[in-house]
C-alpha cells in the first residue's frame, strides 16, 4: 500500500479516536448505571458539590452487553491499534532508517498490533457474552 | 570635475568581535573543538569577511566554502549564532554582538572546520527528477506557458542549494534516508510546472516511507531559508497532489508547444551529435 493511503488512515483513525473515545467517555461516565450515581447535590444556586458516580466493576461490564455499545468499543479498539501501531511504525522507522530495519519495523509492528487487537476483541466478547 | 563620494563610517574600525569557530581536521581531531579569534570589524563587513580576515591574518589553516559573496551560489551556508545564514549576507554589526559563533550546517558529514559534505543534498535532489520531463517528441519550439501558470512554482525555482535547509531540520537529524526539504520543494517546483509530464516517474520516491509524509511540519525550512523559499508550503502543496493521486488520480496536461523554430530544432541536432560523440569518447 502506497504510504499516502497509509497516511489517510491514519489521519481518519486520529479522527475517528476522538469521537469513539468521546463515545466511550461518556458510556463509562453517564451511561453506566451505578446504585450511588448523583451527579450533583446543589446546596444553593453558586454552590453544588459532585458526589457518587463511582464505577463499579460489574455495572461496567453491564454497558458491554449492550450490542451497540459492544460495536462502538470494537471499532475505538480497531481504531485505536491501527493509529497506535502505525505511529510507532513510522516513530522506528525514522529512527532506524536502514532499508533491513524499515522491513522488520513493519512486520513486528504488525504482528503486535494483531495480537493486541484480536486480545481486545476477546476481552469486548467475553464481556458481551457475560 | 571630479565628484568625490565620502561614504561615512566606511574603513573605520567600529569594534573588535570574537569569532568562536568550531574547527575539525579529520586528519588530526578525533573530536571538533572551538577555537576564538579577535576580527577588528568595519562597516560594511560581513561574517564571510570575518572568516577571511582570520584566514589571511591569523590562522591560514581556517578552511570555509565560498565562491560568489553576493547571496546567489548558496556555497557560504554556515550556522551563525545558532542559525543558519549566508555568511556572505550576514553583517556581524547586524548581529549586534561581541561574540560570535560559527559553526558548519548540521546534518552532514564533515569535511573539514566549516566545511561539510553536501553530497546528501545533492544526491536527495537528484533523486527527485529536478528537470521538465516529456514524454512526447524532441521539442520543435518552446513549450508555452502562461504567467499565472508559473505562478504556480515561481517562489520554489529560487532555491539555491546552499543546504541550509536540511542542517535546520529535525525530521533530517533523525532519518538519514529522509529526502528533505530542499529535494521535496523542487519535486512539487516541477510537478506544479504545467510543461512537466514526470509525476509518475517521481511518484516512487516521493510517496514512500522516508519521502513527503515524514514532514512533521516544524517549518525550520521556511525560517532559515536565505532566499524566501518556503519548503514547508511546497511539502504540504505535495500531500495534497500525493493525496488527491491516491484517491482520484492525478493527471498533468502537457503544456502546447510553441511554433516551430529552426533554431530549436538545430540546437537540437547540434546536442545530439555532441552525446553521440561524447557516447563514443
Amino acid at each position: 500500500m502506497r504510504e499516502s493511503k497509509i497516511m489517510f488512515l491514519q489521519y481518519l483513525t486520529g479522527l475517528l479516536i476522538l469521537i469513539f473515545g468521546g463515545l466511550h467517555f461518556l458510556a463509562l461516565s453517564f451511561l453506566t448505571p451505578s446504585p450511588d450515581k448523583q451527579l450533583y447535590v446543589y446546596q444553593s444556586a453558586t454552590n453544588h458539590t459532585l458526589v457518587g458516580g463511582a464505577l463499579y466493576y460489574n455495572y461496567v461490564l453491564e454497558i458491554y452487553k449492550n450490542l451497540a455499545w459492544a460495536a462502538v468499543f470494537e471499532l475505538f479498539l480497531t481504531v485505536v491499534t491501527f493509529h497506535a501501531f502505525n505511529g510507532f511504525r513510522i516513530i522506528l522507522s525514522e529512527q532506524f532508517s536502514s532499508p533491513s530495519a524499515g522491513k522488520v519495523i513493519s512486520y513486528s509492528m504488525l504482528i503486535i498490533g494483531l495480537i493486541v487487537f484480536i486480545w481486545g476483541t476477546r476481552t469486548i466478547l467475553l464481556a458481551f457474552l457475560g | 570635475m571630479t565628484v568625490q563620494v565620502i561614504l561615512k563610517g566606511f574603513g573605520e574600525v567600529i569594534k573588535e568581535v570574537t569569532f568562536r569557530i568550531r574547527r575539525y581536521d579529520p586528519e588530526k581531531d578525533t573530536v571538533p573543538k572551538y577555537m576564538e579569534y579577535k576580527v577588528p570589524v568595519k562597516k560594511g563587513m560581513t561574517v564571510l569577511d570575518g572568516i577571511l580576515y582570520i584566514k589571511e591574518h591569523i590562522d591560514p589553516s581556517l578552511s570555509a566554502r565560498y565562491s560568489c559573496r553576493m547571496g546567489i551560489c548558496g556555497s557560504c551556508a554556515m550556522i551563525i549564532n545558532g542559525r543558519e545564514r549566508l555568511a556572505c549576507q550576514t553583517q556581524i554589526l547586524e548581529l549586534n554582538k561581541d561574540l560570535i559563533k560559527v559553526d558548519p550546517l548540521g546534518n552532514y558529514n564533515l569535511i573539514k572546520d566549516l566545511v561539510p559534505d553536501l553530497s546528501k543534498l545533492f544526491n536527495n535532489h537528484k533523486s527527485v527528477k529536478p528537470y521538465i520531463i516529456r514524454n512526447d517528441n524532441p521539442p520543435t519550439a518552446e513549450y508555452l506557458q502562461k504567467p499565472e501558470e508559473r505562478e504556480k512554482y515561481a517562489m520554489f525555482t529560487e532555491c539555491i542549494l546552499c543546504g541550509a535547509c536540511l542542517s535546520a531540520c529535525p525530521t533530517m537529524a533523525a532519518d538519514d534516508l529522509y529526502l528533505g526539504p530542499q529535494a521535496l520543494a523542487q519535486a512539487y517546483r516541477y510537478i506544479a510546472d504545467s510543461r512537466d509530464m514526470g509525476f509518475e516517474e517521481r511518484l516512487n520516491v516521493l510517496d514512500s516511507k522516508h519521502g513527503v509524509w515524514r514532514c512533521h511540519f516544524a517549518g525550520a525550512c521556511s525560517e532559515v531559508c536565505p532566499k524566501g523559499v518556503d519548503p514547508a508550503l511546497a511539502i504540504q502543496l505535495l500531500r495534497g497532489v500525493l493525496m488527491k493521486n491516491s484517491f482520484l488520480g492525478y493527471k498533468q496536461v502537457p503544456a502546447p508547444v510553441g511554433k516551430e523554430r529552426p533554431t530549436v530544432v538545430e540546437g537540437l541536432k547540434v546536442l545530439e551529435e555532441k552525446i553521440k560523440e561524447s557516447e563514443k569518447k
